[in-house]
Formats: C-alpha cells, sequence, structure tokens
C-alpha cells in the first residue's frame, strides 16, 4: 500500500482576506467613494451608450409598428398579442429554440463533464488534450466553425459516407428538416470547452480524502461519482447550467450558416433569435422585432429565476459549518 | 451563511452579466467634401469578380469627374438588404445605390429613394434605353430607379445531356416533352444526378409559368394575381418532375440558394436550371461543363411568357445632399460605352441600346451565345410585369419554405397552398 500524502494547501490571501473580513462586525460598510465612481466612468458611459440605451429605445419600439424608414407608430400590445394569436412561425421558432435548449444544454453538460473526468488525471499529455478539447470552444460563435460543420453534413460530405460505409444511407443533413436540427445540436455539443474547463476547475477542488475514504469503505466508482463527486460538484454544475441555458436561447450563428441564413428546410432549424432576425432586417417590422426581444430576455430571466428556485433542492455548498 | 450567499451571489452576477449584453450598437462614417471636392458613396451587391469590374468603372468616373470622389462598397445579395436596411434606419444611406425589382416598393415608397422625374434626374439621360425596359423604374407616378442592364428568365441547361436524351431545349419544348427528357437525363446518370432542379421553389418560374396563361403574379395594385387553383397546378406539374425523378429530391432542392456557385446545377447535381440568362458564364464556371440558356418551355405556343427584365436598378437616396454628384455617376454607369465595354453581359446587357449593339458586334464566347440568344428573342419579349409591392422579397421565400414541406412529404399540396395563400394574404397588407 502506498501512502498518499496530500500537500498542506497553501492559504490564499484571498481566503485570509475573507476571514478577516468575517471578523469585522456586521452591518458595518465601507461609504461609497466618489473615486470609485471617476474610475467606473467608461465602462458606465460605454454601458448606458452602448446598452441601457438601445434597450430602452427598443423596448418603446416593442410597442409600435416601426419599419425603419418612416416614424413609428404605437401599437400598445398589439406586437404581442400578435405574436401568440395570429404568427405560426413565431411558434415553429419557439418550438425549435426549446427544443434546442432542452437537448443541447444536457447533453453539452455530460459530455464535458465526461471529458473533465477523463482528464483530471495526472498524466503526462493533459496539458495538450485539454488545451486540444478546449480549442472548439474559442471557435464559439464563429461562423467558420459553423461553414465547416455544414461542409461535414451536406449531401456528399464526409458524414453522408461514412454512415454509408457501414450501411446508413442518410440524406443531407443540413438540408432534410429531420436531421437538419439534429446537425446544429452537435455542433452546439462539440464546443463543450468552456463548461469543460470550469468542471475541471471543480473536479480539483474536490478533497481526495472524500474519495480515498469512500474506497476504503469499498465504494465502487460509480458510488463514488454519485455520492461524492456530483454532490460536491452540484454549484459548479448549476453555474454551467445556468450559462449554457442562456447561451442555448440566444443561439443565432450556428443556426444562420448551416440553415443558409433563411431558417434552414421547412424552418426546420428557424431559432427564435434567427426569426427576430429576419422579421426585424429583411422584412420591415422591427417593432414587432424588438417585441420578440423583450419575449425572449423576459423568458430566460424566467427560466434563470426557476433554476435558482430549484438550486436549493438539489446545490450543496461545502460550508454546512456556517448553516445555521 | 455570508460566504454562502457571496458565492451565489457570484454565479447570479456570471449568469445575469451576459444576460444584459444582448445589446445593439450600430455606426456610421461620415465622409466630408473639401475644396469644392465632394464624396458620394456607392453600394451595390456580388461577388468579388462583379466588383472588380464595378470597381475599374467607378475608377474611369472619377478621371472623367476629378471633382467627385467615390466610396464603394458591397455584400452578398442577402447581406446586402440586410446592411441596407440598417444604414437607411440609422439616417445614412449610401447616395448611389444598387436596388432590386423586389425591394423597389419597399424602398420607393416608403420615400428613402429620390424621385428622379424632379430636378436629380435631369442629369440621367433615358433616351437610348428602351421604353418599356425604362418604365419598369416608376412606381406609382415616380421614378425611382433606372434600369442598369437587362436579362431575361431562361432556363440554363447543359447540352450534352439533354442530346443524348434526346432532346434540345434551345428550339423550345412543351413542359410535357421537357418532363419526359429530364427523366431520360436522370436515367442516365442511374438517378444519381436529375434532369432538372425542381423549379416549385422558384417564384420567378412560377411567374414566367402564370404569364404563359395570360396571368400575373402581382396585380398592378399589389395583390397576388392568381389564385390558389393555379398554385396547386403549378406545384402539381412540378410534383410530376419529381415524382418521376426528372427533378432534383428534396434535401438538394432545399439546399438551393440564389448564388450559381452553390445551385444544383453548378454543383452537378442536376442537368438544367431555371435562373436568368446573364448568370451563363457564373454557372459554367461552376458546373465546369460548357452549359447553353433556352427559352421557358411552354404549352402555349410561342408564348414562352418571357420578358424584359431589369436585372438590377440604380437608384440615389432622396437623404442625399449631393443629389446632382450621385445622378452624374448613374448616368455614367448606365450610358457611358467605356463602362459598357469594362463590365460586358456580368448584370446582363447594356441598358443603352446604343451601347449594346456596339458590344454585341464584337462579343465572344459566353457573350455571344447571350446575345444571340437575347436577340433571337427580342421579337417575343413581352413587357415587364407591374413594380412588386411591399413584401415581394419575403413571399418569395415564403414560396421555397411552403414547397418545401410539400417536396419533403411533410404537407399536402393542399394545405401547402392553403398556408400560402393565408401568409402571403397577411404579408401583402
Amino acid at each position: 500500500m502506498t501512502t498518499v500524502r496530500t500537500p498542506d494547501p497553501p492559504v490564499a490571501p484571498e481566503a485570509t482576506a475573507r476571514v478577516r473580513r468575517r471578523d469585522r462586525p456586521p452591518g458595518r460598510r465601507r461609504k461609497s467613494q466618489p473615486e470609485a465612481f471617476a474610475f467606473l466612468t467608461p465602462w458606465l458611459l460605454g454601458a448606458v451608450a452602448l446598452t441601457v440605451g438601445p434597450m430602452v429605445v427598443s423596448l418603446y419600439l416593442s410597442f409600435t409598428d416601426y419599419d425603419l424608414f418612416t416614424s413609428p407608430k404605437w401599437v400598445g400590445f398589439g406586437n404581442f398579442a400578435h405574436m401568440f394569436t395570429d404568427d405560426d412561425r413565431y411558434l415553429q421558432s419557439v418550438k425549435v429554440t426549446l427544443i434546442y435548449v432542452l437537448v443541447s444544454v444536457p447533453l453539452k453538460l455530460a459530455v464535458s463533464l465526461m471529458v473533465a473526468m477523463l482528464l483530471n488525471t495526472r498524466r503526462g499529455a493533459n496539458g495538450f488534450y485539454r488545451a486540444a478539447f478546449y480549442a472548439p470552444s474559442l471557435l464559439g460563435a464563429s461562423v467558420a466553425a459553423a461553414l465547416v460543420w455544414r461542409a461535414l453534413f451536406m449531401g456528399g460530405g464526409p458524414v453522408n459516407e461514412v454512415l454509408a460505409f457501414f450501411g446508413w444511407h442518410t440524406p443531407s443533413w443540413v438540408d432534410d428538416p429531420q436531421f437538419s436540427l439534429a446537425s446544429i445540436v452537435l455542433l452546439g455539443v462539440w464546443q463543450f470547452g468552456a463548461p469543460m474547463v470550469i468542471f475541471l476547475a471543480g473536479l480539483k477542488q474536490i478533497p481526495a480524502e472524500l474519495h480515498e475514504a469512500a474506497a476504503i469503505d469499498g465504494a465502487g466508482a460509480f458510488r463514488r461519482f454519485r455520492h461524492i463527486t456530483l454532490p460536491m460538484l452540484s454549484p459548479v454544475i448549476f453555474f454551467n447550467l445556468v450559462m449554457e441555458a442562456i447561451h442555448a436561447f440566444q443561439a443565432f450563428t450556428p443556426a444562420f450558416v448551416i440553415g443558409g441564413g433563411r431558417g434552414g428546410p421547412a424552418d426546420a432549424d428557424l431559432f427564435y433569435t434567427l426569426y427576430l432576425f429576419e422579421v426585424g432586417f429583411q422584412d420591415f417590422r422591427m417593432g414587432y422585432a424588438s417585441a420578440m426581444a423583450w419575449v425572449l430576455l423576459a423568458v430566460i430571466a424566467i427560466v434563470t429565476a426557476i433554476v435558482f428556485r430549484t438550486a436549493k433542492l438539489w446545490v450543496f455548498y461545502d460550508d454546512a459549518e456556517e448553516r445555521t | 451563511m455570508r460566504r454562502t450567499r457571496e458565492r451565489r451571489t457570484l454565479v447570479a452576477l456570471a449568469a445575469v452579466v451576459p444576460l444584459l449584453l444582448t445589446g445593439v450598437a450600430a455606426c456610421g462614417s461620415d465622409p466630408g467634401g473639401e475644396g469644392g471636392e465632394v464624396t458620394i458613396t456607392f453600394v451595390w451587391w456580388g461577388s468579388d469578380g462583379r466588383a472588380n469590374l464595378t470597381k475599374k468603372a467607378v475608377e474611369l468616373f472619377q478621371q472623367k469627374n476629378p471633382k467627385i470622389k467615390v466610396q464603394t462598397s458591397f455584400s452578398a445579395y442577402a447581406a446586402y438588404w440586410e446592411k441596407l436596411a440598417t444604414q437607411t434606419a440609422g439616417g445614412k444611406p449610401p447616395d448611389v445605390l444598387n436596388v432590386d425589382t423586389r425591394y423597389l416598393a419597399e424602398y420607393g415608397g416608403r420615400g428613402v429613394l429620390a424621385d428622379l422625374n424632379q430636378s436629380t434626374g435631369k442629369a440621367i439621360s433615358l433616351t437610348d434605353i428602351n421604353p418599356e425596359l425604362a418604365a419598369t423604374g416608376v412606381y406609382q407616378g415616380k421614378r425611382y430607379a433606372v434600369p442598369w442592364a437587362q436579362n431575361t428568365p431562361a432556363m440554363l441547361y447543359d447540352p450534352a445531356a439533354f442530346t443524348a436524351a434526346g432532346a434540345d431545349p434551345a428550339k423550345g419544348l412543351t413542359w410535357d416533352q421537357y418532363a419526359d427528357a429530364t427523366r431520360k437525363v436522370s436515367a442516365a446518370s442511374g438517378f444519381a444526378a436529375r434532369g432538372a432542379t425542381d423549379f416549385g421553389i422558384l417564384d420567378t418560374t412560377l411567374e414566367i409559368w402564370l404569364r404563359q396563361q395570360d396571368k400575373q403574379f402581382y396585380t398592378p395594385e399589389g395583390k397576388l394575381g392568381f389564385t390558389a387553383d393555379d398554385l396547386r397546378r403549378y406545384w402539381q406539374l412540378a410534383g410530376r418532375f419529381r415524382d418521376a425523378k426528372g427533378a432534383s429530391p428534396a434535401d438538394v432542392t432545399a439546399s438551393y440558394n440564389t448564388s450559381p456557385e452553390q445551385s444544383p446545377l453548378g454543383k452537378k447535381l442536376t442537368s438544367s436550371e431555371f435562373a436568368y440568362d446573364n448568370l451563363l458564364p457564373a454557372y459554367q464556371k461552376a458546373n465546369g461543363k460548357p452549359l447553353n440558356v433556352a427559352p421557358y418551355p411552354t404549352d402555349g405556343g410561342g408564348n414562352t411568357g418571357q420578358y424584359r427584365r431589369p436585372s438590377m436598378f440604380l437608384s440615389v437616396s432622396a437623404r442625399s445632399q449631393q443629389q446632382e454628384a450621385a445622378a452624374k455617376l448613374v448616368d455614367f454607369l448606365v450610358n457611358d460605352p467605356e463602362v459598357g465595354k469594362i463590365v460586358g453581359t456580368d448584370r446582363g446587357l447594356a441598358p443603352n441600346l446604343k451601347v449594346r449593339a456596339q458590344l454585341a458586334g464584337s462579343a465572344k464566347g459566353a457573350d455571344k451565345t447571350l446575345y444571340d440568344y437575347e436577340a433571337a428573342l427580342e421579337p417575343k419579349l413581352g413587357a415587364a410585369p407591374p413594380v412588386p409591392p411591399k413584401g415581394a422579397g419575403a413571399i418569395q421565400k415564403l414560396l421555397q419554405r411552403t414547397y418545401e414541406e410539400v417536396a419533403f412529404g411533410r404537407m399536402s399540396i393542399d394545405d401547402a397552398v392553403s398556408r400560402f395563400m393565408s401568409e402571403a394574404e397577411k404579408g401583402l397588407k
């Protein structure tokens, strides 16, 4: 038997700071300082001019009929009513987006966690593999990656050829309504680098003693995963879940490129953002597009809030001693 | 407890910040003139090759008008309209712009384009342009645009494949003969490649087919000029080609996009496709084999339904500060004989008939095919249909999408027709 020696973790300065802060009597806060705001000014200006301003304008536009060229006409809640009562394509875009979110997010989290666990060992070449697995997500929303994807999955492309070799003859994935969305989901899952890196960091935080103790008690790999890794990792899973869900709701580039800029074959890839873009910039209905954007924002906020609410039930913070 | 809350706040912050970053930003540049010199902006759509030709023409204009500086930019067709819409909404439309007949009403009717019947247009001569072609730039009595070139909807095909199938599209086929020929062409390749690109998705082909029966796509009032029954019969015709495997399978049809390099004929997946005659060189380059142009198949005797089409327009922005210089550039691009020589038939035939006659005499290769084709067709060509209404750009996509539902077998023709009609009515309000 070899004994595993765990080195004493170095005390991070941040930790001591935290302790010191905790020692401060509660209720005493540092006064806000004008200097801080002076330094923040450039950021504030940017945020107001580039984010808050356009958001306020778009909120106004969402209650109007605005064709980009003539002045907006007030229509009250007309745009919102139209969305849910008189627009089949809108409902199609909601359906496509929900399927994408519900399928791609769990799949991406599972794959990234799996890869992170594979890479969480002390083998020599791991640095290389970590970089290699992370690389695709650097291409994130890139048009180039989506173009390559389109080339891979189109009629007569490599995917067709390989599947045909195994006797499964498929049509052009990107041009067939049955397969098209699946190819976009796969692209999303392939870009698992960001959550993987975060999982990897989370895995490294799990004290080795826990696993050792469980192993000595006879727990197998699966039980250790189920009862140690998952609970210890739950805050990180929570974080990744929220981030990836928000990203998935806002997915645009892959659908735009793979769907040929028009929602794919028979609207099979009509993502919410894609339809929004089409309505605003191709059909000149910017008022309606703004209303759609606000509905999306509201939905993302609600979904995020729900995830936060349920977090109490399943997210385990490793500071039980502080709970009272 | 507090530490927990801090961590939660961090997570919350990290999650919410990207949410807030979903903003839109627009920016524009403002070229100013100095010392009697004026700067105008000029935009068009098309490929790099076209851009090189156009830039040469603009270069020549600047040499002849040293006081006018022209800033150019170009994009692909779809991106062009998105960019133009944004620029226009931002209050900075380009001075001279390329406009398509599908968008003429959209931009003209909303006051974005200058009325060239007024003083601005005086610098632009229309005397040598076919009056029927020139009239296509007029919408509701106002001249919003001048035709930049003329083309004609046509069939592009691989003559070798069709000769082997015993058909000669150049002499004119009936729809039955065309259906028969495409099936034979498909059979010759064991149905791996097909005789025709499925035309059920193409608005121009529907328009020509309607014209062959003396109907129209849009009425002058801007409503649909055909009934649900017409569309049903058109899709049944397309269905005959598809069922017999003469036309492309659904996934190939769905990959169609207006650029010749990415269309089924350009990718050698089919042997004929309905497009425009001026695209012959581009298709030929993409396909690699010598191609030819033919008139549309027709059951109406000599009536092929084809017409003199303004392949593109030039317009001047109503908000341009330099309308005079802008009009000068438009006149130069439309009427100058040297420009005709530089740009060739890339956009179609020169709109100025005198220039066109000069060029026709010295044309070679694909250019010559084009001149001969249009010369032979000229007496049969009808006048162009009325300017399509606002929303016509969206109707094109609607036709494509609803037909795809049929081609993939996800919807019956009847259901797809009624969806098309109801959405089209909403879109053309």
